[in-house]
């Protein structure tokens, strides 16, 4: 069995691990992570204003499982491209504060030294299979930490609204669109 | 026919506007009178100070935004006229927070709901909070006055059937229902009044007081955050604001300084108390912020045989306060009910979870509806309400938590909606928490509900009003100005907006702004004729 950082007192103590969207002592160490990892990823990445590189493998995996009975399975590709390029183009408007910390999240999912523990997804997220998903998911909602159950509600609101926001997603949940004027 | 847009011709007219995003060198700008936040507070206060014949500079943070642009659409709507692109939400991130931002404030994307004060909340704030001047019978004209101004009348149009789930209901229970009072001239019953109107039917401060500012030689800033008040010896001297992009994300490193002889803060909560921290403005008794109240929200969706289609018509026409005053003003956490419009996007995210069960929900959005309800909070010892806070960026963020009084209320919340919904013909019914599944009966509501976890983020919470932070009062022990608006330490300064309220209204706060702002200017005028 893994062991896991959750389950560590010193990190359960409620109080320690308080995300309360902003800086903590654990976010200080996901920072000092990326910059001792020397790959800060600050740049978005290409044709994209918002997400960076470092964000995308993750978001290319879970994003067809959160859209999975939403879309037919063979538009699946073609609708994670979209919910991406409207995530992207929502995060772009997000107050500076709020991207950053939107940032973190992605980081914390991503880099080596976190993902594994607060996931429970040791491998990379292209070679996870839906049911670890799944599982990551379920291990967030429930987590004893507001920092995980925040981010889960976080990421849930943050691809869905993207996706019912666009046209191709209506006619499956009847809505005809706005009238025209 | 396309609909005229009465904002650009007025542009084309020669109005006086300023757009931070396209400033090319610094700027000072010079007024009578500047306003902070074009939004309820500041564009009632723009239009009378205005035609007193004050000159008026309305500074605005968020882009101007016309009828033309309006192209109801979720996305555009919410990265565009919402604070923070949608991003605002409590400190913990448990509870959204919709608020305006953009020429018009949140007038340009409420839902139009148009109530007065209660007479309990007046009475209430005169009783406990030392508030002079605003009793029911001081009130009354200015309220008459606003509602003529903006249109506001109940809707005679028969509700949609999202709203007519609660007079139904309320109907077979024997509960009190009642039309909602809307401010809207011509309205073409759409239902997008939270994307913007695309009609102009909806009287926000864009389409009635603004224009009337700009039409008496007043000027709008726009995308120019007020950054910091300049004070000296009691007095502000000056407001440094930051120009901002077009999308309102990033500063452009312009700046503009305005010089008034007066100074209104009308960025209503969390904003206004935000820009006097920022300012380090005089607080003796560290009250800026404190008492920031939210109508805390919580909902619970009903799925119907028949079409509800809840994207669909005036988004809310039929309240009940059935159980607003049951346990008097300072009881039980108590409730106002009313519907929220659902499309696409809000309705994923109401609806919860992902994948296959999403899905299956979202499937059935046209037999759908939802209810909410509009916690009272700020009445009762236990329901001290938030803290306004700044972020190492020197934005604000708002602390609320939660209390167990408030946790009760939700729960008993959750309990009458259901018991609403299945009256109103639901046939199956879910609170919006995580743990939740529809039912179909509501004895398996009521245990369900009993046997919910009520904890943050499984309690799906959200606010669309936002009060307090500067309370009013005659006590500069417990007040942040007095019940004139004036701020206590600063002679030049008022407040006119929500941020004022000593407690939460009990009902959708934009008439009690427009009323109490009304009655504010006008005195303000009367006290500027002195110099």
């Amino acid at each position: 069995m893994n062991p896991s950082l959750i389950d560590t007192p010193a990190l359960s103590r409620r109080g320690l691990l308080k995300f309360s969207l902003g800086a903590s002592a654990f976010l200080a160490t996901v920072g000092l992570g990326v910059s001792l990892s020397g790959c800060s990823p600050s740049q978005p990445a290409a044709g994209l204003i918002a997400l960076r590189d470092s964000d995308l493998p993750f978001l290319r995996s879970v994003i067809p499982v959160m859209l999975e009975g939403a879309v037919t399975p063979e538009r699946i590709p073609a609708a994670t491209d979209e919910t991406l390029k409207s995530l992207d183009n929502g995060l772009a408007h997000l107050s500076p504060a709020m991207l950053k910390l939107t940032h973190q999240l992605f980081d914390v999912l991503t880099l080596g030294i976190t993902r594994g523990p607060l996931t429970g997804v040791w491998g990379t997220w292209e070679n996870a299979s839906a049911d670890d998903i799944r599982q990551f998911l379920a291990r967030w909602e429930n987590s004893s930490l507001d920092l995980l159950r925040q981010g889960h509600s976080s990421l849930l609101q943050l691809v869905m609204m993207a996706w019912y926001s666009r046209p191709e997603s209506w006619a499956r949940c009847g809505y005809p669109g706005p009238p025209k004027i | 026919m396309p609909v005229p847009d009465p904002f650009r011709e007025g542009l084309a007219r020669g109005w006086t506007t300023y757009n931070g995003a396209q400033l090319t060198e610094d700027l000072t700008l010079e007024a009578d009178v500047a306003i902070v936040g074009s939004g309820a507070g500041g564009g009632t206060t723009a239009e009378i100070l205005s035609a007193a014949g004050y000159r008026v500079l309305l500074i605005e943070e968020g882009p101007l935004k016309t009828s033309h642009d309006f192209k109801l659409l979720e996305d555009q709507a919410y990265s565009s006229l919402y604070q923070e692109g949608l991003g605002r939400m409590s400190k913990d991130g448990a509870i959204i927070i919709l608020q305006g931002r953009a020429v018009g404030g949140t007038t340009l994307i409420n839902w139009t709901s148009s109530f007065r004060t209660p007479d309990q909340t007046l009475d209430h704030w005169a009783a406990e909070h030392n508030v002079k001047g605003h009793g029911r019978a001081d009130m009354a004209p200015w309220f008459a006055q606003m509602e003529q101004r903006l249109g506001v009348a109940p809707w005679l149009v028969p509700p949609n059937a999202n709203n007519d789930v609660i007079r139904k209901g309320c109907e077979q229970l024997g509960y009190a229902w009642h039309v909602i009072p809307r401010n809207v001239r011509g309205c073409w019953n759409l239902g997008y009044c939270g994307m913007g109107c695309p009609t102009n039917a909806k009287q926000s401060m864009l389409v009635t007081t603004i224009p009337a500012t700009l039409d008496k030689g007043g000027a709008l800033l726009y995308l120019a955050r007020a950054e910091r008040l300049t004070i000296k010896n009691d007095a502000v001297v000056g407001i440094e604001c930051q120009a901002m992009d077009e999308r309102c994300v990033a500063p452009t490193g312009r700046r503009i300084t305005v010089k008034a002889r007066h100074y209104v803060l009308a960025g209503g909560g969390i904003n206004s108390p935000g820009l006097l921290l920022r300012s380090e403005a005089p607080d003796p008794h560290e009250r800026v912020g404190k008492r920031t109240f939210l109508h805390l929200v919580n909902m619970s969706v009903g799925q119907f045989d028949e079409v509800i289609n809840p994207f669909y018509g005036a988004p809310q026409s039929i309240y009940s306060d059935h159980f607003q005053w049951q346990d008097g003003t300072t009881g039980k956490m108590a409730y106002k009910l009313e519907v929220p419009p659902l499309h696409p996007a809000l309705a994923t995210t109401l609806l919860g979870g992902f994948g296959a069960e999403n899905a299956v929900h979202m499937a059935q959005l046209p037999h759908t509806h939802a209810m909410l309800a509009l916690l009272r909070d700020g009445f009762h010892p236990d329901s001290p309400g938030g803290s306004v806070e700044l972020r190492s960026d020197g934005t604000p963020v708002l602390d609320y938590p939660v209390s167990p009084y408030t946790w009760d209320g939700l729960r008993r919340a959750f309990h009458s909606m259901a018991e609403i919904q299945f009256a109103g013909g639901a046939k199956a019914v879910m609170p919006a928490h995580s743990d939740a599944h529809y039912v179909k009966t509501l004895a398996e509501a009521r245990t369900l509900i009993d046997g919910l976890d009520l904890a943050l983020y499984r309690t799906r919470l959200g606010s669309a009003h936002v009060m307090g932070g500067c309370a009013m009062g005659e006590d500069p022990k417990t007040a942040v100005a007095d019940s004139l608006g004036r701020h206590h330490q600063l002679g030049n300064l008022s407040i006119h907006d929500g941020s004022l309220f000593p407690t939460s209204i009990g009902a959708n706060p934009q008439l009690s702004v427009y009323g109490l702002t009304a009655q504010l200017a006008t005195a303000l005028a009367e006290r500027l004729k002195t110099p």
